[in-house]
């Protein structure tokens, strides 16, 4: 477990993988992925991005989550590109009641440590949705600065919109341990959610 | 077959892959072409590369490739969409011209109004775009003659000889595109042929 200010890290196995099934097939996922065609996501394909993501050599798939335990959603460091050392900063909201709170921005933060620090990158990417004032505003927090915006670049909800794009350079990065401080992080003390069912395994039939 | 004045876009042939690929990934011209990543390739690189690209199609692959035929018959590189979303309806292009000798003098305008009108006209594609260095200031050029917009600068989105370098990503919008003929008047493409390869176009007669 990665300890931050008011989440931490952790594997993004059990209960998280159990989450997913849901949480792929939520508007906040697609607003986090907003290439991803608005399909269903069936057990298989989430299985199969779990997966994936394991054995990337380019990326990885980390759960956050509050203090008492409870799973807030995925962290993405995806598309690392060695040879330049930067790669694309994602954060994803499962549990929609932590959408804008600070937990999902030490969630980002954790994942710039990550990155910067632990991975050595020099640049972080990130695009958000035009419309979506709540992710912009995690990631400028983050100290993310606007590079442009691609017009009308993505279909979404019976329109095609704005992509802004967004970049973070290893010499704006004070580091975790400066920038945590200064943002004045308050947790938001929600109750834990249930936990999910324990996954039936398949039992063979005896005949 | 795309039929431009300086160029026409055809099926990538063995003419490509057995002669042309071979030098074009070996020389300078990769440094331009795939902002600042060239690797050296040995002709078995490239056959394996050839049999990746022939089942594209089955693994879900939608990118559309050409050669690039000049005037007089020489192959000079290759020009496509890499990426074609068919669900947001956009496509990325890129460009790779080999042969030094005809980089500028319109080849790769001509070639890149073609492959616009196919996009727009043929794949109803609504959006397109493209990526070219900072450091590349003949491409900026080059794109935004033939009417693209520059959107956004990615600081040191690579890195060139040793130096890093900003990525710029340009759009260009389907009500943006006056059509092709338009563009060859406003480039004035037909004098540049006509001035470039005298021997074919003669009178000025021939050609699109």
């Amino acid at each position: 477990m990665l300890e931050g200010t008011i989440v931490d890290l952790v594997p993004f196995e059990d209960d998280y993988a159990t989450y997913l099934k849901q949480w792929m097939n939520e508007e906040s996922w697609f607003r986090a992925r907003p290439f991803d065609r608005r399909e269903p996501h069936t057990e298989h394909d989430v299985k199969k991005f779990i997966e994936d993501m394991e054995k990337s050599d380019h990326g990885q798939l980390i759960g956050f989550q509050a203090k008492n335990g409870d799973p807030i959603g995925g962290l993405l460091y995806d598309h690392e590109w060695t040879r330049v050392r930067k790669a694309a900063a994602i954060f994803f909201v499962g549990d929609m009641r932590y959408e804008g709170s600070d937990e999902v921005l030490d969630g980002l933060l954790m994942l710039l440590r990550y990155s910067f620090e632990t991975r050595g990158m020099h640049r972080m990417d990130a695009s958000v949705l035009a419309f979506d004032e709540t992710r912009l505003d995690a990631y400028r927090r983050a100290g993310f600065v606007h590079e442009g915006t691609l017009r009308q670049h993505v279909r979404w909800d019976a329109a095609y919109v704005d992509l802004h794009m967004l970049g973070l350079l290893e010499s704006e990065w004070p580091g975790y341990a400066q920038i945590a401080p200064t943002l004045g992080l308050q947790a938001s003390d929600l109750e834990p959610k249930p936990k999910p069912e324990p996954e039936k395994k398949d039992e063979k039939k005896d005949k | 077959m795309l039929y431009g004045l300086l160029v026409d876009l055809e099926p990538l042939s063995s003419e490509f892959y057995d002669e042309k690929m071979y030098v074009y990934w070996n020389n300078e011209t990769a440094v331009t072409a795939t902002m600042g990543s060239p690797n050296l390739v040995s002709r078995a690189e490239i056959e394996r590369i050839q049999e990746h690209r022939r089942g594209g199609r089955e693994r879900g692959y939608t990118g559309v490739h050409f050669m690039i035929r000049a005037r007089d018959g020489s192959v000079i590189g290759t020009m496509g969409l890499n990426w074609v979303d068919e669900w947001h309806r956009t496509a990325n292009l890129g460009a790779w011209i080999g042969e030094p000798d005809y980089i500028g003098g319109g080849h790769g305008q001509d070639g890149l109004l073609l492959l616009i009108d196919y996009a727009f006209d043929w794949l109803d594609l609504r959006r397109l775009d493209l990526m070219t260095m900072g450091i590349n200031m003949a491409a900026q050029g080059a794109v935004e003659r033939c009417g693209f917009i520059f959107e956004a600068r990615r600081r040191h989105g690579t890195l060139v000889n040793g130096q890093r370098a900003d990525t710029l990503q340009y759009g260009m919008l389907r009500e943006e595109w006056p059509g092709r003929a338009v563009m060859v008047e406003r480039l004035n493409l037909r004098a540049r042929a006509e001035k470039r390869y005298p021997d074919y176009f003669g009178n000025g007669s021939k050609g699109d």
